[in-house]
């Protein structure tokens, strides 16, 4: 649906971490070892390191070709993609809550008598906010100021031990552009299409006509 | 119209497809005042209780919203238009219909009794007519013979995938397009996506290989594309026309749901011969008209039959005929879709994963209605299920198989050849107007071979 639910501040104003926070992590998997594991950016992980020459799976060490990310990116946002348009539907109503991808001819009628409303249960806003965390994490000024939505929390007992600095983090930045842009470009293909990035001028001026 | 499969994508509102969805119903509630003959006040709404028999048209729907697989005659509702009944559900009671086969989605025309208020007993179910078929005038049907200088219309139709899922072992493709080029030497050759199959498990797990013979490994699918099928493509003929029609499932369109634009045939740096058709698609080549979509309608088609009769045809038939009369190529709703069983919990509760769907733009599926509305002389729809081409109602209906089969083996393709129209031969039938017009009867003049690669 688009409608706005409650009071919500200006999308524009709100902050990353805001943003994503339910989005769900890239998943990896090394064509190497088979094992798999969140990728989150150039960031310190037990499961991967971002060297000079590339991502390296820390298991197995083997180094990630840019195709054998892309391929798996592309294919993780198909996948959201294609669940969005599965359309399944939740009512709002909390006592009612079964989800279904049956529609009413009436849209937001709930189909069990006496409920208030329905709506997307993946609305086109988590996807086009799971699209823009895919794409920031190949965007190389977000890498270099740290700004990334952290994959896990700090007490998490699996967080790496060691911190990258910095220095290094933009340095690794830099040699590895090239691979971030490969993959953002794959994102951006897709965000391109987005229809909730442009403003449908037609529909916001309907009244007038 | 291509321009109008143009839209943007990932923005679906709800009241944007119920309109469609309602607009479905009040269509066909029209075409079956206009076809029986019926008044406006033959028509009723099903969901209240009522001392007469009526009329009415609606929707199959599952009569429970969490019910959706396993339904069975005994589980399934009406759904009205606003219009008709305030949207309103109601319970259907075939208990004395003996013959009949239904699906979700399916836009029906029933005559029966609501008597008690909870259910409707329906006595009749009435047929939906089949639409018209095309006809072309005496001049427009010369010139297409003369085109064709006494030899038939010979058209290939392929579909994806090109290469199995684990390998990029593309070999096959490369033979196909020598045997076209040299031996079949087609008129048309339509192939349908994907190319590169999203849902490959060899893209799942990012073991794409490394190809020993390109100096600059491609980075992305697109690129995979571009470098290591667009060469194998451009060796078919320049005379040779070639028709891509996507797939929503294809890496190379960024337009992943149904209906869906056509390929940027520039950016795929594809050679002129190449046209990129929208999904669904109907053309004409000479006088025969096609029409062809991408979504797995026989696959995804969930029966539910009643009767001996009608159990014991061939269901192709039976899902062919539903596709006429409900004149889009998708008449399923909910669209199907593919999920993967991760885990069980002790509860017995399912964890699955989404894997793709037919991913239904349900504010355009206007646009998979068929064009005119009149039916195309073929329909080709592609299945994951068994290759076949069959003539029901004067169409002929094909799925050409997979070009690669599922464990890597060899698969099918389908070859069309269609003799020129002759006016003496009487193959085409008269239509008498204030201009004569025929019928093509393109069913009696085709011949249809599905052939192994």
């Amino acid at each position: 649906g688009n409608g706005i639910n409650g009071l919500e501040p200006l999308e524009s104003t709100i902050s990353d971490t805001e943003r994503f926070k339910d989005v769900a992590n890239f998943r990896l998997s090394c064509p190497n070892c088979s094992c798999s594991f969140d990728f989150g950016g150039i960031i310190a992980s037990s499961d991967y390191t971002v060297c000079p020459n590339g991502l390296q799976c820390r298991k197995c060490d083997h180094l990630f070709t840019p195709l054998q990310i892309s391929c798996q990116l592309e294919r993780c946002i198909r996948s959201h993609i294609s669940l969005y348009y599965a359309g399944w539907i939740q009512c709002d109503d909390p006592t009612c809550g079964d989800a279904t991808r049956q529609v009413s001819v009436f849209g937001k009628l709930c189909l069990n008598n006496g409920c208030t409303g329905v709506r997307y249960k993946y609305s086109d806003k988590m996807l086009y906010n799971q699209l823009l965390y895919f794409d920031s994490l190949f965007d190389c000024e977000k890498n270099k100021k740290l700004e990334l939505k952290p994959l896990r929390h700090i007490d998490d007992a699996h967080s790496s031990p060691e911190k990258l600095s910095e220095a290094s983090i933009k340095v690794l930045t830099e040699q590895n552009r090239r691979l971030l842009e490969i993959n953002r470009s794959v994102v951006q293909k897709y965000l391109s299409d987005c229809g909730r990035r442009y403003v449908d001028m037609g529909r916001i001026f309907d009244f007038m006509q | 119209d291509p321009e109008r499969y143009k839209f943007r994508t990932m923005r679906q509102s709800l009241s944007d497809a119920a309109d469609v969805l309602d607009l479905q119903i009040e269509t066909i509630a029209k075409i079956v005042q206009t076809h029986y003959d019926l008044s406006p006040s033959d028509f009723g709404d099903p969901s209240v209780q009522a001392q007469s028999e009526i009329h009415a048209v609606g929707r199959i729907v599952p009569d429970s919203t969490t019910t959706e697989e396993f339904l069975n005659m005994d589980s399934l509702a009406l759904e009205t238009s606003r219009m008709a009944g305030v949207g309103r559900r109601t319970r259907l009671d075939f208990t004395d219909i003996d013959e009949i086969s239904l699906f979700c989605g399916q836009i029906v025309a029933i005559r029966g009794k609501n008597a008690d208020g909870d259910s409707f007993k329906v006595n009749e179910v009435l047929p939906l007519p089949y639409p018209n078929s095309p006809v072309s005038t005496l001049d427009e049907l010369q010139k297409c013979s003369a085109a064709l200088e006494g030899k038939p219309l010979k058209t290939l139709v392929t579909n994806g995938p090109y290469f199995p899922c684990n390998s990029f072992d593309l070999h096959f493709l490369e033979q196909f397009t020598e045997r076209v080029n040299s031996e079949i030497k087609p008129h048309v050759l339509i192939m349908f996506g994907p190319f590169i199959d999203v849902t490959n498990p060899m893209i799942a797990k990012g073991a794409i290989p490394h190809f020993p013979h390109l100096k600059h490994q491609p980075n992305t699918l697109d690129e995979v594309f571009t470098k290591v099928m667009v060469p194998i493509l451009k060796k078919i003929r320049q005379d040779i026309q070639v028709i891509l029609i996507p797939s929503t499932r294809d890496a190379i369109s960024k337009h992943a749901s149904y209906p869906q634009d056509s390929y940027n045939r520039k950016y795929l740096q594809l050679p002129k011969n190449f046209k990129c058709f929208v999904n669904p698609a109907t053309f004409q080549l000479n006088e025969v008209f096609f029409g062809c979509s991408n979504v797995d309608t026989y696959k995804d088609m969930k029966e539910m039959t009643k009767g001996g009769n009608t159990s014991m045809r061939n269901r192709f038939d039976r899902v062919s005929e539903h596709i006429l009369q409900q004149r889009r190529f998708y008449p399923v709703f909910p669209g199907g879709i593919k999920k993967k069983l991760l885990s069980t919990s002790n509860d017995g509760k399912k964890v699955y994963e989404h894997i793709s769907g037919a991913d239904l733009e349900v504010p355009y599926l206007g646009l998979t209605e068929f064009v005119g509305n009149f039916t195309p002389d073929i329909i080709i729809i592609p299945s994951e299920m068994h290759h076949f081409a069959r003539v029901g109602q004067n169409v002929i209906m094909i799925n050409p198989g997979r070009f690669i089969g599922h464990s890597g083996k060899p698969g099918t393709y389908a070859e069309i050849s269609i003799t020129g129209p002759d006016l003496e031969n009487g193959n085409l039938t008269k239509v008498e107007g204030p201009e004569p017009t025929f019928l093509h009867n393109v069913w009696k003049r085709a011949r249809v071979d599905i052939v192994t690669i």
